[in-house]
């Protein structure tokens, strides 16, 4: 057992610390309450971040990224989130599928899209699955039905794939440069046996994005449809074996990365709350005495930081559980635990701002709109009950 | 006898405003339009076609030409309209509240003369409490059972001047207060507190809207300076006005706040359970899995509790005299329903988005309204944590001097 951050580790959490404090909390609360969705993204805050290397960290060494590994990745995550979970997942997002891009493409792939990834500061990535007709579905299909989960539809004719169909909610759609899209190749299967895993880049003819997607917290980062409309890409954009999307074989760390990623920047909302909670505890008076001197608003934030740091012993457990290739329940089950942490530490958050009658504090009312959007991002019943699923079988 | 079997009348205003929330106001609340946009004043136009329903002198006896509710059925009506709308259905419950109140009990002949005809047949006409001011402490917290004051003193005076009394002073947050024809302003006369009636369109009275920029409150608040305000000296209530709408651990209009949560919570029910049966994920209507079932029979079990509670409460305040012989525990049920309430509906309204997935968070659709909506309860009036602290403080037999 050792607890101690390694020299490296150290350096980033302190890089993304400065980052955080000095460029992303400034811009939070304004970029919050920005009311047009559109409007919410600002492209210096992710060229700032991509040039001190949190766009591309996450990249190997030798294909000319950073090299970050999990336990850094779930710290700077964290520290980031700390100042804006949102404008954290922005940057996070395009680890997730760069994580892919060096696991699933080939060297051609790589050269194509790696490159201008690793080249472009504003260069951001998005993953298309969900759809109207498809969102739990897509995450633990019904066996043995056809109708079920994604249909945007991949049909081969000659060296192209033309697409037809819609995605709905997809992360970083209005902003993002290259998508990686599950197309039904198969439509006469079960979804797990006729998905395909395709990229596609902004500005194929036939593919645009619809409405950008007015969300309750969460406002920076953009969700947006995606419309196919004849859209043809060649075969070598092809990520996965023909029909083989969803089937999954030796290292699938990128997709265990998906719940670490949204346990370490929940971790950061959670640190956050504690934080301005107990700065307001010290500082707010009541009755000529400070807040902090109430039991009940004692124990709140007593309980708040014992979830937090149950929390962050689980997340860095799990990150360190990656960087061994370790594959456990573990990643799953943090995610939950993050769910459930960050929504009741938020709601004591403003239990502790609660100023007998008074407007809540935006700062604590934006907390609580971000961990809320925790429920609604990969379906929470379906998230536990895929967990359930890995402790059961 | 304790007995909330409803009576055709109340069965009757309860489909009536039902109809009317149905047809009328949700074409109109729960569109894209009004729900994305951060800042949505109170539909006005709605607010006056409840009105000529009725609804705003619901709790106005019938000889004065209202519909004389009882506190029960007042609470049937704010649920129905917060079905719809919570911010119609503050407005229209504060004034019907005041309404009874300050015209059936605690207005003499010559006050009652003087405002009754202009707020029975103006359908604009509404009312104010102006109590809070600004720095004004009015939480229990750091007070809790301590002998030091709840009640702040009041810093807005009254001063006689012949036969006038002027008013100066600010209050804050004051619910109504924008579209507030008569204050009913909580003052300082010099000998004590009083509750004095002051026209809105009196000279030296200024109201500034609340902005709704993050929304914290339902309905329409604003602030309210008084500034070398004249009224004549008969605007004064008497006294028994100070017990009834002032203090600490009052409990007026309690019932009727808790029944407008309790409709956010059954709007959110309402929509969750209809989408469930609809929605198949997993080869069938996610109505039909465990977790999704489970979850919603948990709101249900919520809604049911709370609503007992708030018919309980607001039957004790229809029956002042039924505590006296023991049947129920000396404790003041209007708070207790205000804690049940606002934590049942907020996790209810949480569990109803939970069914939508990613619609659950999005504002052109009225789920994250709700959650807002619930999460204002859990911190409107000084919040559930001072609520229980005062029920702590009856359940210890403490009482302020």
């Amino acid at each position: 057992m050792d607890f101690s951050l390694t020299e490296e580790q150290r350096a980033w959490q302190m890089k993304a610390r400065k980052f955080a404090a000095e460029e992303i909390r400034p811009m939070s609360l304004e970029r919050d309450a920005i009311a047009n969705p559109l409007d919410t993204w600002d492209w210096d805050i992710i060229k700032k971040g991509s040039k001190l290397g949190f766009r591309t960290a996450v990249v190997a060494k030798e294909l000319g990224g950073w090299g970050m590994d999990y336990v850094s990745q779930a710290i700077v995550m964290t520290e980031l989130a700390k100042a804006d979970s949102a404008i954290s997942k922005a940057f996070s997002q395009c680890w997730k599928w760069s994580h892919l891009i060096s696991m699933a493409c080939t060297d051609d792939q790589k050269e194509r899209f790696l490159k201008p990834f690793l080249e472009d500061d504003t260069f951001v990535i998005g993953f298309g699955q969900t759809e109207s007709n498809g969102g739990s579905d897509n995450r633990l299909p019904p066996p043995g039905d056809v109708r079920a989960g994604a249909r945007l539809s991949a049909r081969r004719d000659g060296d192209e794939w033309v697409l037809n169909g819609e995605k709905q909610f997809i992360a970083n759609g209005s902003v993002g440069k290259l998508f990686f899209l599950y197309a039904r190749t198969d439509s006469s299967v079960p979804l797990a046996e006729g998905v395909t895993i395709f990229m596609i880049e902004r500005g194929t003819p036939g593919f645009r994005h619809g409405k950008v997607y007015n969300k309750s917290g969460w406002r920076f980062y953009q969700n947006a449809e995606l419309i196919f409309e004849d859209a043809r890409i060649p075969d070598a954009n092809r990520v996965s074996p023909v029909n083989g999307g969803l089937k999954k074989d030796g290292d699938s760390s990128g997709d265990m990365f998906g719940d670490l990623e949204l346990a370490a920047n929940g971790l950061g909302i959670a640190d956050d709350a504690c934080e301005s909670a107990i700065e307001f505890a010290r500082t707010a008076e009541q009755g000529g005495r400070p807040l902090k001197d109430q039991q009940l608003v004692a124990l709140k934030i007593g309980r708040m930081k014992m979830l937090t740091e149950a929390l962050r012993s689980y997340v860095m457990r799990v990150a360190w559980e990656h960087d061994r290739k370790m594959h456990s329940t573990n990643a799953g089950l943090v995610m939950n635990l993050a769910t459930d942490t960050i929504q009741e530490v938020s709601e004591l958050a403003m239990d502790v701002f609660d100023r007998g009658g008074m407007a809540m504090s935006r700062h604590a009312d934006k907390l609580a709109r971000d961990a809320f959007i925790w429920s609604h991002l990969a379906g929470d019943s379906v998230q536990r009950l895929k967990v359930c699923g890995r402790v059961l079988n | 006898m304790y007995n909330l079997h409803l009576s055709e009348e109340q069965i009757a205003i309860r489909d009536t405003v039902r109809d009317f929330v149905n047809e009328q106001i949700k074409p109109v609340t729960l569109t894209p339009a009004r729900l994305e946009p951060m800042d949505t004043p109170v539909d006005l136009d709605l607010v006056r076609a409840a009105s000529e329903l009725g609804l705003r002198t619901l709790a106005l006896s019938e000889d004065a030409g209202g519909a004389g509710a009882d506190t029960l059925t007042c609470c049937l009506v704010a649920e129905e309209l917060a079905a719809g709308d919570t911010d119609i259905a503050a407005v229209l419950s504060r004034t019907a509240a005041l309404g009874g109140v300050l015209f059936n009990d605690l207005m003499n002949d010559a006050q009652r003369d003087t405002f009754l005809s202009a707020f029975v047949e103006d359908a604009d006409y509404h009312l104010a409490l102006a109590d809070q001011e600004p720095d004004a402490d009015s939480s229990l917290g750091v007070n809790y059972y301590r002998e030091a004051a709840t009640d702040a003193p009041v810093a807005t005076t009254a001063k006689k001047d012949g036969d006038s009394w002027v008013v100066n002073g600010t209050k804050i947050r004051i619910a109504n207060a924008p579209v507030a024809k008569l204050f009913a302003v909580v003052v300082d006369t010099g000998s004590g507190k009083g509750v004095l009636l002051v026209p809105a369109d009196a000279a030296g009275v200024s109201v500034t809207p609340t902005p709704r920029d993050g929304g914290w409150f339902h309905g329409s608040f604003g602030d309210v300076a008084f500034k070398d305000c004249k009224v004549p000296a008969g605007n004064m209530l008497g006294d028994a006005a100070v017990s009834t709408l002032t203090g600490g651990n009052c409990e007026f209009g309690l019932p009727q706040a808790q029944a407008i949560n309790l409709g956010v919570g059954r709007a959110a029910y309402e929509a969750a359970v209809e989408y469930s049966g609809i929605r198949v994920q997993g080869g069938r209507p996610i109505i039909e899995h465990q977790a999704i079932g489970a979850k919603l029979a948990d709101v249900a079990i919520s809604l049911e509790v709370v609503r007992d509670t708030i018919w309980h409460a607001a039957w004790v305040a229809d029956n002042p005299a039924s505590g006296a012989d023991g049947n129920f525990p000396a404790l003041p049920r209007a708070i207790i329903s205000q804690v049940v309430t606002a934590e049942k509906i907020y996790r209810a309204a949480k569990d109803s988005a939970e069914c939508f997935g990613a619609m659950g968070v999005m504002r052109d659709m009225p789920l994250q309204k709700y959650i807002h909506d619930a999460r204002v309860f859990l911190h409107s009036g000084s919040g559930v944590s001072d609520a229980r602290l005062r029920v702590a403080e009856a359940l210890a037999g403490f009482q302020r001097s």
